[in-house]
C-alpha cells in the first residue's frame, strides 16, 4: 500500500533520510572492556564478569582489536581518523545497562567524515524523481564511526509477545552486555527507501569483507535505525524528523521508511504537523507507531570517561592498520571487469562476497584467464542455483575451484558437450567426484574424431535423400534436423560444433 | 600472654624476622592481634568486619612455609586491615553504606591481592565515611570511629577506621584510599604515617570508585619503612586498570637511609598563611622544615596561589565523577532494594534514597548538577582547566625543589559532631591535600609534633614529584629519625 | 548562578533519588552555598587553557583481545536482590519501551 503510493508522494515531496547503523564486532574474541567471550545466546549470565556486570570497583580496559577494527572500518569508508580521541560516559538509568551509563564516544570519535558510494537500479531508480529513472550512482556521506559497548538483554514476562507493554516483570541477562559495538552515523544524504536499503546492504558487505562482524540482522549483530523527514520539492528548510527503530531486515528497513514517508505526507497534506518522536516498526501490522515515553528530556551528562586515558594515533600506526585493508568489493569488481572482461553486473555479483570471489579467482587461476568467462557463467548459473536451492554454504559445498576449473577445461577441449556438462556438474555437486572420473565412468566422452563423424554424416545423407534434396534446394533450416539425426546415430557423443561443420560441408 | 601484648607494637620487619627466627609463629601474631582488638575495638570502632578465618588461614600458610624452611615473603605474618571499599572474596564490602550493607565481594581488589600475596594477614575491614565522602568517618552508616588519642574526637576521614586501627596498634599496617586527602588527613589526625602514591602507581581495580581520576590506594603504618614495604608490595602495572602505569617500581626501602643532604626542600609559604590553619600546625610545619635544614637539606620557600582554587575544582570534579560512579547502585544486580517497587523507576528512586546517607546524596546531587545540560562548561569544564593550571604550578615548583612541604591538615583532630552539620567547614579539612590529587602527585603525612594544649598529633605533608615516591619517603624517613617521637596513643 | 527548587527536583530525577520536600529544600540551600564558594574559580582567566581529565600523560591504554575467565553464574547472582532462571528479576518498566 505504502509502496504503491510512495512514487506519487515522492513526486511532490523530497525525503531526507539519515541512518544510524550499529554493528557488533562479533569476530572478536573478547568483549569491549573485559575478557568475557563474545558469542550469541547461551544460558543467561554465563558470560559475565565483574566488569560487564558493573560490580562495585570493577574497571573497563578497552579491547585493542576493537579499536583497530573501528579504525579499519573508518579507512574502508575514507573517513578521517581522529588524531586525538576519547571515550565518554553517556548517562541514563536502564535495567539492561549494568553501570547505568554506557561507555561510548561523544565529540571525539575515532573516525570522522567519510563516504560510501551506492548504485541504484531497477524499480528503486524510479523513486528518485529528480533523476530520469534510469540506474544511477550516488555518494552518501558518513558523519562518523565510533565505538561503544552493547547492553544486556531483557525478557519481558507476563505481557504479550514479550513486549514491555503489559509485562508483569522482566528478566535481565548480561551475556551481551559489553559486546563491542561500532556505530556509524550517515549524513542525511539518502533520498529514497531503496537508497537506504542499498546503503545498509553495501555497508554490510564491506563489514563482512573486513571480517569484523557476521552482520546478522536476525540475531541483532547489525541494527539499523533511521531518521526521516520530508519537505516539499524545492524547499531548502528541513522538515521535522522522526526516528524509526526495530527494522530487523533490509526489507523492513525499506518498508518502514516507505511507510513513514507516506505517513508524514498524509499528515502534512491534511494540514497537520509532524511530531519529533521515536517510532517503532511493526513488521506484522506493516506500520510505524509512536513509542510511549515519559516526558523527560534526555540529559545524558556526557563527560570524558575517567577510567580510561585518551587515544592519540600516530601516522605510522594508522598506516599499519591501512595495510591490513583487504580488497573491497568495488575495487574487486573493477578488477574483474578489467582483467577478465566480465560485464559490470556479473562482476558485481562475483565480487561482493569475499569467499565467493576467492573461489572464482582460484578456479580462474587453475583454468587460465581465457576461461574466466565460462567459470563466471557456471558460478552465477548452475553453481549459484545449486547453493541457493539447497541453502548450502559455499564452504560446505562439495564442488571445489579445481573441479570447476577442470569442468570448463574439458568443455573447452570439446571432450563433452554443454548438455553433458550440466549432467557432470549435477553429479559432481552431489558426490564430490572430479569431472574426469564422472566422464570416464559414464562413458560420456564426446567424439571429436572427424573420421567417425564423417562416417555418421555419410550414413545420414544416404538414408535421407528427400531431405537432402530439400536442403540443397534452399531449405537450410533443415540443418538442425540433420544435426539431430547425426547425434542420434552417434548416441549423443558427437562434438556438436564438429557435427555441424561437417554436415554443412557435405550437404553443401 | 605478655609476649602477645608485645607483638602489637612490632614493625613489619620485626614480625617477619620474628617468624623466620621462630621466636613466634604467624598463628601467634593472629591470636595476639585479635586479643588486642578485643580490648581496644569497643571504644574505637575501627572495624566493620573482622575476618579471623581468613587471617588464620593466611597465618597457617606462612607457618607452613616456616616449617618447610622456605623463604618468607616481605610482609610475612604482618597483620593488615583494609578499608571497607576494597573487594576481597570471603568478606563483605560495604563502603559503610546501607546500600551495600549485605554486599559480598565476588572478586578481589588487585592491591589487596598483592598485599596478601606478600604475606600480610587480612585482619578485617575498616570503617570509613560512606563511599569515602567525608573527613571524619562520621558519615558511616555503621557508626563513628573514635580517635585513639581522644575517644571524643574523630580520627579524620574518610579512611578513619584504617588510620585508627594502625594508631591503636590493632594492626601493623592498613590500606586506605585517598581522593582528596582521605589517607593523609586521618594519618595526621591519628599520628600515623599515611601515604598517597602517584596516580597510576597502584592499581585501582577492585576498590569501589569515588572519583576515578583522583582515587589512589595507599598505606597507613607506624613507620616510614613499613609504608615503603607496603608500597613495594602493592605498586606496579595492572592490565585490569587502564590508568595504571608501566613505570618501573624501585625498592622503596633501599634509599630510606640516604639522608637529605643537598636535597632541595620547598616550604609552601602561602598555605601556612591560609586562614583557618592553626598556629600550632604552622609552627610544627616550620619546625619540620628547619629540622630538615639542620640535616643538610637546602631549604627555600615558594607560593602556590593556584592551589588555593584546588578545593573549588575538587568539589566539582569529585562529585561529578562520583555521581556517575554511584549510578550503578540501582538495586538491580546487588545492593539495597525497596520491598514493594511499583515499577523500575520507583525501584531506583526509593532504593537509592533509602540506601544512601545525606552526604552521599549531597555529592551525587552536586555532581549531577555540575554535569547537567547547560552547566557543564561553567562547572566541570572550568574545574578541569583549573586543574591544568594547578598541575602546571606544581611542575614549575618542582623545577626548583625536589620535595615540597605543607601541613597535612589545618587543625588537629576535632570533636565528634563539631563539624557534622557544616559541610563547608568539613571540606576545608582537605585544603592542603586536595591539590596533590588534582595534580596526581604523591604525598606522605608523618607525625611531626604533638599539640602542646591537647597532646594530639600534628602531621606534616611531604610532596614528591610524579613517580618519585623514593625521594619523598627518604625525606620522611630522615625527619622521622630526627624527631624520634613516641606516637603511642593512650588507647593502644 | 542560583539553583532553584525546580532545578533541585530535576537533578534528583536525573540522579534517580526520591527526595522528600524537606530534603529538597535543605539541598537547595546547601548546593547554593557550596557552589557560591567556588565562584572565585570561575573568575580565573582560563582562555586557551586545555582541560585536564587525567594528571598523568598516559595514552592508548588497551588490552589484547584475549578471553579471560569471568564469574560463575552463582557468583554473578550472589548479591542479586531477586533472581529467576539464572537472570536478574526486575519489576515492570513503565514509560519507556525497548531501551533509550
Ligand atoms: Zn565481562
Amino acid at each position: 500500500m505504502a509502496k504503491d503510493r510512495l512514487a506519487g508522494v515522492l513526486e511532490r515531496y523530497e525525503a531526507v533520510i539519515g541512518l544510524e547503523i550499529h554493528t557488533e564486532l562479533t569476530s572478536l574474541n573478547s568483549k569491549m572492556f573485559c575478557g568475557c567471550p563474545v558469542a550469541f545466546g547461551g544460558e543467561p549470565n554465563t558470560r559475565v564478569c565483574p566488569v560487564c556486570l558493573g560490580m562495585p570497583g570493577a574497571l573497563p580496559v578497552p579491547n585493542e582489536a576493537a579499536v583497530e577494527a573501528t579504525v579499519l572500518a573508518g579507512l574502508a569508508l575514507d573517513c578521517e581518523i581522529a588524531p586525538f580521541s576519547q571515550f565518554h560516559r553517556k548517562q541514563y538509568f536502564y535495567p539492561d545497562m549494568p553501570k547505568d551509563y554506557q561507555i561510548s564516544q561523544y565529540d571525539l570519535p575515532f573516525c570522522g567524515l567519510g563516504h560510501l558510494d551506492i548504485e541504484v537500479d531497477g524499480e528503486g531508480a524510479k523513486q528518485r524523481v529528480d533523476l530520469d529513472g534510469g540506474p544511477y550512482a550516488t555518494r552518501i556521506g558518513v558523519t562518523r564511526i565510533h565505538l561503544e559497548e552493547d547492553t544486556g538483554k531483557m525478557v519481558h514476562v507476563g505481557g504479550s509477545e514479550g513486549r514491555i507493554a503489559g509485562a508483569d516483570h522482566s528478566l535481565v541477562d548480561f551475556n551481551r552486555a559489553g559486546t563491542p559495538l561500532m556505530e556509524l552515523v550517515s549524513e542525511p544524504d539518502i533520498r529514497t527507501p531503496e537508497e537506504a536499503r542499498r546503503f545498509a546492504q553495501k555497508l554490510r558487505l564491506i563489514m563482512l569483507n573486513l571480517g569484523v562482524s557476521d552482520c546478522s540482522m536476525e540475531e541483532g549483530s547489525m541494527r539499523v535505525d533511521g531518521n526521516v523527514s520530508i519537505r516539499l520539492r524545492g524547499e531548502t528548510e528541513l522538515g521535522t524528523k522522526t526516528e524509526i527503530k526495530n527494522m530487523n531486515s533490509f526489507k523492513a528497513l525499506h518498508d518502514a521508511l516507505a511507510f513513514e514517508i507516506v505517513r508524514q505526507a498524509d499528515v502534512l497534506d491534511e494540514g497537520g504537523r509532524i511530531v519529533q518522536e521515536t517510532r517503532h516498526w511493526d513488521v506484522t501490522a506493516k506500520r510505524t507507531s509512536a513509542l510511549r515515553s515519559k516526558e523527560e528530556a534526555h540529559d545524558y551528562r556526557y563527560f570524558p570517561e575517567p577510567d580510561m586515558v585518551p587515544f592519540e594515533f600516530s601516522a605510522g600506526w594508522i598506516d599499519a592498520i591501512r595495510a591490513r585493508l583487504p580488497e573491497l568489493p568495488d575495487a574487486r569488481r573493477e578488477r574483474f571487469m578489467r582483467d577478465f572482461g566480465l560485464s559490470s553486473a556479473d562482476a558485481r555479483t562475483l565480487s561482493e562476497d569475499v569467499e565467493f570471489a576467492a573461489f572464482f579467482e582460484e578456479a580462474v587461476a587453475l583454468a587460465g584467464t581465457p576461461l574466466a568467462k565460462p567459470i563466471a557463467n557456471w558460478m552465477l548459473g548452475d553453481f549459484s542455483a545449486y547453493l541457493n536451492a539447497g541453502t548450502v554454504a559455499l564452504s560446505d559445498a562439495k564442488v571445489t575451484p579445481a573441479m570447476l576449473a577442470e569442468l570448463v577445461q574439458v568443455i573447452d577441449a570439446g571432450t563433452i558437450s554443454g548438455k553433458q556438462a550440466k549432467q557432470v556438474f549435477t553429479e559432481m555437486a552431489e558426490t564430490g567426484d572430479a569431472p574426469g572420473a564422472i566422464i570416464e565412468i559414464r562413458g560420456m566422452k564426446q567424439v571429436s574424431d572427424t573420421g567417425a563423424i564423417e562416417a555418421a554424416v555419410e550414413r545420414v545423407i544416404i538414408a535421407n535423400p528427400d531431405e537432402v534434396a530439400s536442403y540443397r534446394a534452399g531449405k537450410t533450416t533443415l540443418i538442425g534436423w540433420f544435426v539431430g539425426q547425426v547425434m542420434r546415430e552417434m548416441r549423443g557423443q558427437g562434438n556438436p560444433s564438429l557435427v555441424n561443420e561437417i554436415l554443412v560441408k557435405k550437404l553443401g | 600472654m605478655s609476649q602477645k601484648t608485645d607483638l602489637a607494637g612490632l614493625s613489619a620487619r620485626a614480625i617477619r624476622e620474628g617468624i623466620a627466627g621462630k621466636r613466634f609463629s604467624a598463628g601467634d601474631v593472629v591470636e595476639a592481634t585479635y586479643a588486642h582488638i578485643d580490648v581496644h575495638e569497643p571504644g574505637i570502632h575501627a572495624f566493620n568486619e573482622l575476618t579471623p578465618d581468613l587471617a588464620r588461614a593466611a597465618a597457617a600458610h606462612i607457618d607452613a612455609k616456616v616449617a618447610a624452611g622456605e623463604e618468607l615473603p616481605p610482609l610475612a605474618g604482618v597483620p593488615a586491615a583494609l578499608k571497607d571499599n576494597m573487594n576481597l572474596v570471603g568478606t563483605h564490602t560495604t563502603c559503610s553504606s546501607r546500600i551495600l550493607s549485605d554486599f559480598k565481594s565476588p572478586y578481589d581488589c588487585t592491591a589487596v591481592r598483592r598485599l596478601l600475596d606478600a604475606g600480610a594477614l587480612p585482619i578485617g575491614k575498616c570503617n570509613m565515611d560512606e563511599f569515602a565522602f567525608g573527613s571524619s568517618t562520621e558519615n558511616s552508616a555503621f557508626g563513628v570511629t573514635h580517635n585513639p588519642w581522644d575517644l571524643s574526637r574523630v580520627p579524620g576521614g574518610s579512611s578513619g577506621g584504617s588510620a585508627a586501627a594502625v594508631a591503636a596498634r590493632m594492626v601493623t599496617v592498613s590500606l586506605g584510599s585517598d581522593t582528596g586527602g582521605s589517607i593523609r588527613q586521618p594519618g595526621a589526625l591519628t599520628g600515623t604515617v599515611a601515604m598517597k602514591p602517584t596516580y597510576g602507581r597502584v592499581s585501582r581495580y577492585g576498590i569501589v570508585a569515588f572519583a576515578s581520576s583522583l582515587d589512589q590506594i595507599g598505606p597507613f603504618s607506624r613507620s616510614v619503612e613499613d609504608a615503603a614495604l607496603v608500597l613495594n608490595a602493592i605498586s606496579g602495572h595492572d592490565d585490569t586498570d587502564a590508568t595504571s602505569v608501566r613505570e618501573p617500581v624501585p625498592d622503596f626501602t633501599a634509599t630510606l637511609g640516604d639522608g637529605v643532604k643537598g636535597l632541595r626542600v620547598g616550604l609552601v609559604r602561602d598555605m601556612l598563611d591560609l586562614e583557618g590553619c592553626a598556629a600550632e600546625v604552622r609552627e610544627a610545619t616550620e619546625m619540620s622544615v628547619r629540622t630538615l635544614e639542620s640535616l643538610g637539606a637546602q631549604v627555600g620557600e615558594i607560593d602556590l596561589p593556584m592551589s588555593q582554587h584546588g578545593l573549588a575544582a575538587y568539589y566539582i570534579i569529585g562529585p561529578a565523577e562520583a555521581s556517575s560512579n554511584l549510578a550503578r547502585f540501582d538495586g538491580i544486580r546487588y545492593g539495597h532494594r525497596v520491598s514493594d517497587p511499583s515499577d523500575v523507576v520507583d525501584l531506583y528512586m526509593r532504593s537509592r534514597a533509602e540506601g544512601f546517607g545525606p552526604e552521599t546524596i549531597r555529592r551525587i546531587m552536586l555532581g549531577t548538577y555540575a554535569l547537567s545540560a547547560g552547566y557543564y562548561d561553567a562547572y566541570y569544564g572550568t574545574a578541569q582547566k583549573t586543574r591544568t593550571l594547578i598541575t602546571r604550578e606544581f611542575d614549575a615548583a618542582f623545577e626548583q625543589f625536589d620535595v615540597l612541604v605543607t601541613p597535612t591538615s589545618p587543625t588537629v583532630a576535632f570533636k565528634i559532631g563539631e563539624k557534622a552539620e557544616d559541610p563547608l567547614s568539613m571540606y576545608l579539612s582537605d585544603v592542603f591535600t586536595i591539590p596533590l590529587n588534582l595534580a596526581g602527585l604523591p604525598g606522605v603525612s608523618i607525625p611531626c609534633a604533638k599539640s602542646e594544649s591537647t597532646g594530639l598529633p600534628i602531621g606534616v605533608q611531604i610532596i614528591g614529584k610524579h613517580f618519585d615516591e623514593a625521594t619523598m619517603l627518604r625525606v620522611a624517613a630522615a625527619l622521622e629519625g630526627a624527631l624520634d617521637l613516641d606516637m603511642r596513643p593512650p588507647a593502644a | 548562578m542560583s539553583i532553584s527548587e525546580a532545578d533541585v527536583r530535576h537533578v534528583a530525577m536525573l540522579a534517580r533519588l526520591a527526595l522528600s520536600d524537606e530534603q529538597i529544600t535543605r539541598l537547595q540551600g546547601e548546593l547554593n552555598s557550596i557552589l557560591g564558594n567556588i565562584e572565585k574559580m570561575q573568575e580565573l582567566d582560563l582562555e586557551g587553557v586545555e582541560p585536564t581529565s587525567h594528571s598523568i600523560p598516559l595514552r592508548n591504554a588497551t588490552r589484547p583481545d584475549v578471553v579471560r575467565p569471568g564469574l560463575s553464574r552463582d557468583l554473578a547472582l550472589l548479591n542479586a536482590p531477586q533472581a529467576e532462571n539464572g537472570a536478574f528479576v526486575i519489576p515492570r518498566i513503565v514509560g519507556a519501551e525497548e531501551g533509550a
